[in-house]
């Protein structure tokens, strides 16, 4: 076992929940701006006009790069039984993030937040429980 | 053309996971040192994962274009439910029966997120 603390774990984990979700709302806000802006101005390599877009969409990428090294380390401290669990947070933090921060601006309807809850249930029913074994 | 997209980014970064969870058993798992990793890092398992999770991530983006992130995000996990099924057909795991009850809690999110 791994002689760093146990908060290392706790950290990586937390950390990679957080940059899944950023990651996923920077992509859409990048890909949104451009969607208002035309697909076709990429073609024009005009960076005032598309800079932000790729930008934001550069950046979501990144975080979501990141937030798979990040659950690497997870995995190699935690079982994934114990860690996947917690991947269940992220829908959550996206959903309320794309619904109330004002650049997304997403409508939120009780069909799409209950539908939401029950994927996280899912989710954390899917990893919690049971003892699978890979044979050899 | 949303669901095309959608389904394709779904399932190539679910046959991502399984591919890397094939590598990582075939040439990491009871292989202590460095040289492990070199050869996982070439192997087909692992280049093969690597080109699905690029791709998966390029429709992803096309899927972002034109959804919304709060409808597309949550049915992602749909591929929750074919790497379950992929585990227990292609892998050979034991998959219990609340991990089923699981799946099907996933299924019906997701069919709740596509209608709204």
């Amino acid at each position: 076992m791994s002689a760093r603390p146990r908060s290392f774990g706790l950290a990586a984990l937390a950390t990679s929940i957080v940059l899944s979700a950023a990651g996923q709302l920077a992509m859409k806000v990048g890909m949104g701006d451009l969607h208002r802006i035309g697909i076709g101005e990429l073609a024009n390599a005009d960076w005032a006009a598309i800079g932000p877009a790729v930008s934001w969409t550069m950046l979501g990428v990144a975080s979501y790069g990141a937030s798979m090294i990040a659950w690497l380390l997870v995995l190699a401290r935690y079982p994934l039984s114990y860690a996947y669990p917690f991947l269940g947070m992220s829908y959550v933090l996206v959903y309320a993030a794309a619904t109330q921060w004002s650049a997304l601006a997403e409508p939120s309807t009780p069909l799409r937040a209950f539908g939401t809850l029950l994927v996280v249930a899912g989710v954390v029913l899917v990893s919690s429980t049971g003892e699978d074994r890979t044979p050899a | 053309m949303d669901e095309l997209l959608l389904s394709s980014a779904i399932v190539l970064l679910a046959v991502a996971q399984v591919l890397q969870k094939r590598g990582a058993v075939r040439h990491l798992a009871g292989k202590p040192g460095t040289g492990g990793w070199r050869r996982a890092l070439v192997s087909r398992e692992i280049v093969g994962a690597i080109a699905c999770l690029t791709l998966g991530t390029a429709l992803w983006l096309a899927v972002l274009y034109r959804m919304d992130v709060s409808k597309a995000f949550p049915m992602l996990s749909a591929g929750t439910i074919l790497v379950l099924v992929a585990s227990r057909v292609l892998l050979g795991e034991r998959v219990s029966p609340p991990r089923w009850g699981g799946a099907i809690l996933v299924a019906l999110g997701v069919a709740l997120v596509a209608a709204s």
